[in-house]
């Protein structure tokens, strides 16, 4: 049915890299998943309806690993042999850990009421803005493969992709 | 885990034969609508009457005869208990079910009958939700094959996006027992969208919004070369135009000096409510609309409405939002929006999705009856009269699958609108040191502590090697298939054990419940939020407290006398925190905790494990040591 790729790059025709053209992406995926999608062996034998189902899967995972920013970026560092399981204290500067906790508390101590929804508004922009740039810059370390640079940049990716959540979460409280 | 299974079946194949007659059939809670091919267009077909709705209430009178349509639903008030209205909602649900929801209270249900399978004890003999539904789809076929001269040989029905596996399983019994022969079910936004040939552009984003009579449904749907894709899909079981006829009854009685809806005697007030959906359908039209009561008149503008149905509006409008937060989508991605459902008619409500969308919704097909003739087209194509399209529905899960950890939170493992087919790994570890056994307990629902979500099954893994607390490491595998069947096995990965659970159909969640979660998870957040604190300030307390204690007990000796006494007194008074529901003091004394036992920490590092752990708090040093 489908043949799989020593990554899920080249599983869908991508070149390795953190900047990925996303409509590629999609348009390959769903062409892919016509394929090998169970529907197609609705009326096929188990063996290959269990075929169908985990390269479906398959697709699905690797889909959603590139599509995710954060997932994408610890892939990558990933394949490089990076494991980015383990976070080094080395891996955490005091100024960040510190601004986080800055961050997590001006979110703890707003209002839980409406009159919250524009600060956390701003929080939200202000947030992106900055993942929007880190992501830039770890897509610069991991071109040059300074990989220690780019694990470092990844973890700050999590902090902040994490903080993105919980500004919406507690947005969704509210509303 | 049947709630899972959205997917709309495969379709099956379409062999090329004599042109067939076809129908598409829009079953729905308060009206039906079928659809089929006149004269090389689908249309929806009128009754005797010229009326294209038929109302989905059926009368089941003394004299055995049955009465389906406006002539059951004129009986409604008369004869309450044999009136069988809204059968839609009791689909697929347990008899449990049905008496809690209070959408019943009018009927007698049989005590014969299996909890699972309730029935309705009518004048007319025991009648199923099944067999009333059937009754609903047969009284259609019949108007097709009166109107067109030939039988129907095979029918699309639709079905709300997120029905649950015996909802559609029902559905399928239902027209089965009307003699249909069902080509495919498929999801109601995804006909509204063929209805209007959506499926033959080459891609878009496209948000489905649906306002019935008392249901709000919003989904949006992703299209890409032919494959359609629910990314999401939301609403409120509870909202719908009745509820803007019962802001202008309200309002009504405020002008008639009644002091609110309370007071309206219960036989005025079906009265009351027909004048005011009146007035509403009056104001889709007109600037402003009269009412009369009681010899009064009382004139509504349109902007009086507007303030009396913002609530309302705002709702929809959160509920869109959801929807695309969801999707981690802005409305800026959004190609087309659709309207589906009578009360989209309000100005209003357009003028709402227009500005939230930044875009005019496509309105050119009557949104009463776009999903009917969506099935009708689908229904053409399977029946062979049209050429097939590359048509492919790629589906999410509902509800987020997670599994019960330590202090009964939900670890959740595949988020709710994840792509299925999906298999999913996580590894958890051992609380406690020498554990050799764990039960896992699968949940689904989007709240954060097991009680407040839906139990689907529990099973353990046995024969984990002794190891020391947080040593063993077990990983559970989710897998949910196309068909949303959710199998989960666990592995520990030193001895490569494992044991494995299928979840049956049968702990499927109903629509209400789906919704009732994700509402309560929506309501209870901060709640939750705060819930979650304390579970976790007391595991951490229990942790440290079980760490303290077992080094106590090896290298007590190592202590001075005041310092024992200091990290006695801080255990006892954590242990008084822990008595109480306060997070934040449990911290507190955790932290005080930490404090005392800092130096004893630093030196039995010292002693043990040398200089590199230095800084390490406590308790992860006693893991590493033990």
């Amino acid at each position: 049915m489908l043949s799989i790729a020593d990554n899920y790059f080249s599983q869908f025709e991508l070149p390795v890299g953190y900047d990925i053209d996303l409509d590629r992406l999609n348009g390959q995926f769903r062409e892919l998943q016509t394929i090998v999608h169970p529907d197609r062996y609705a009326a096929a034998e188990d063996e290959q309806r269990l075929q169908a189902i985990k390269l479906s899967s398959y697709l699905n995972e690797a889909y959603e690993t590139l599509k995710s920013p954060l997932r994408r970026a610890g892939y990558l560092l990933q394949m490089q042999g990076v494991d980015i399981e383990q976070v080094e204290q080395s891996d955490l500067d005091p100024e960040l850990l510190f601004e986080q906790l800055r961050l997590r508390e001006s979110l703890a101590e707003l209002p839980k009421d409406e009159s919250a929804l524009e600060r956390l508004e701003e929080l939200h922009h202000a947030t992106s803005a900055k993942l929007a740039q880190r992501q830039r810059e770890f897509a610069d370390f991991l071109a040059e493969a300074s990989l220690g640079q780019a694990r470092k940049l990844f973890h700050e990716l999590q902090f902040l992709t994490k903080l993105q959540a919980e500004i919406e979460k507690a947005e969704d409280a509210i509303v | 885990m049947s709630l899972l299974q959205i997917s709309e079946p495969g379709g099956r194949p379409v062999r090329r034969t004599d042109r067939k007659r076809a129908a598409g059939i829009d079953l729905g809670t308060t009206n039906s609508l079928i659809a089929t091919d006149v004269n090389g267009e689908v249309r929806t077909l009128a009754d005797a009457d010229s009326a294209h709705l038929l109302p989905s209430a059926v009368h089941y009178r003394a004299d055995g005869a049955t009465t389906v349509g406006a002539a059951a639903k004129a009986q409604a008030a008369a004869d309450p208990a044999n009136v069988i209205v809204s059968v839609k909602r009791a689909l697929g649900k347990s008899l449990d079910e049905l008496e809690d929801s209070g959408d019943y209270r009018q009927y007698r249900f049989d005590s014969e009958c299996e909890p699972g399978s309730p029935a309705f004890v009518t004048a007319a003999g025991v009648r199923n939700p099944v067999e009333v539904s059937a009754d609903i789809l047969k009284t259609l076929v019949q108007r097709a094959e009166a109107r067109t001269g030939e039988a129907v040989e095979g029918a699309v029905i639709t079905v709300p996006a997120y029905f649950n596996d015996a909802q559609r399983q029902q559905t399928r019994h239902a027209a089965e027992l009307a003699g249909i022969r069902v080509l495919r079910l498929l999801n109601e936004p995804t006909a509204a969208a063929v209805a209007y040939g959506l499926d033959t552009q080459e891609q878009g984003n496209i948000i489905v919004f649906d306002l019935g009579g008392g249901t709000f449904d919003v989904s949006l749907l992703s299209l890409r070369k032919g494959v359609f894709e629910v990314l999401a899909t939301g609403g409120d079981t509870a909202l719908g135009g009745d509820d803007f006829d019962k802001a202008v009854a309200g309002w009504l009685a405020d002008q008639c000096g009644l002091g609110g809806m309370d007071s309206i005697a219960a036989r005025d007030y079906p009265a009351m409510l027909q004048a005011a959906n009146r007035a509403r359908e009056a104001l889709s039209e007109a600037e402003q609309a009269e009412l009369s009561w009681n010899g009064s008149s009382f004139t509504l503008s349109a902007a009086e409405f507007a303030e009396l149905a913002a609530p309302l509006v705002r709702r929809t409008m959160l509920a869109c939002r959801r929807v695309l937060r969801d999707a981690r989508m802005e409305t800026g991605a959004i190609d087309n929006v659709l309207l589906v459902g009578g009360a989209t008619r309000m100005p209003l409500i357009r003028r709402a999705v227009a500005d939230y969308f930044g875009r005019e919704p496509l309105q050119d097909i009557d949104p009463d009856r776009v999903v009917a003739i969506g099935a009708g087209i689908q229904a053409e194509v399977l029946a062979g009269n049209k050429p097939a399209g590359d048509f492919l529905l790629l589906d999410v899960n509902p509800l987020s699958l997670g599994i019960e950890t330590m202090g009964e939170l939900v670890e959740k493992i595949i988020h709710r609108n994840t792509s299925i087919p999906v298999s999913k790994s996580q590894e958890f570890t051992t609380f406690k040191d020498g554990q050799t056994a764990m039960a896992l307990h699968v949940v689904q629902g989007e709240r954060e502590l097991v009680g407040e979500c839906r139990s689907l099954a529990r099973f353990s893994l046995r024969g984990i090697p002794p190891m020391v607390a947080g040593a063993a490491k077990v990983k559970v595998t989710f897998q949910v298939d196309a068909d949303g069947l959710l199998s989960v096995s666990a592995e520990e990965a030193s001895t490569g054990r494992k044991a494995e659970v299928q979840v049956k159909p049968s702990y499927g969640l109903d629509l209400d419940q789906v919704e009732q979660m994700l509402k309560d998870s929506h309501e209870h957040a901060r709640a939750d939020m705060s819930a979650r604190a304390l579970r976790e300030a007391r595991l951490e307390a229990t942790r440290l407290m079980e760490a303290i204690g077992a080094a106590l007990e090896v290298d007590g000796e190592l202590l001075e006398t005041a310092e024992r006494a200091a990290i006695d007194q801080a255990l006892h008074a954590l242990r008084q925190a822990m008595a109480e529901e306060n997070a934040a003091r449990i911290e507190e004394r955790t932290e005080q905790l930490n404090h005392a036992s800092e130096g004893f920490a630093e030196r039995r590092m010292n002693m043990t494990v040398g200089a590199a752990l230095r800084g390490e708090s406590i308790d992860a040093i006693d893991e590493r040591t033990e």
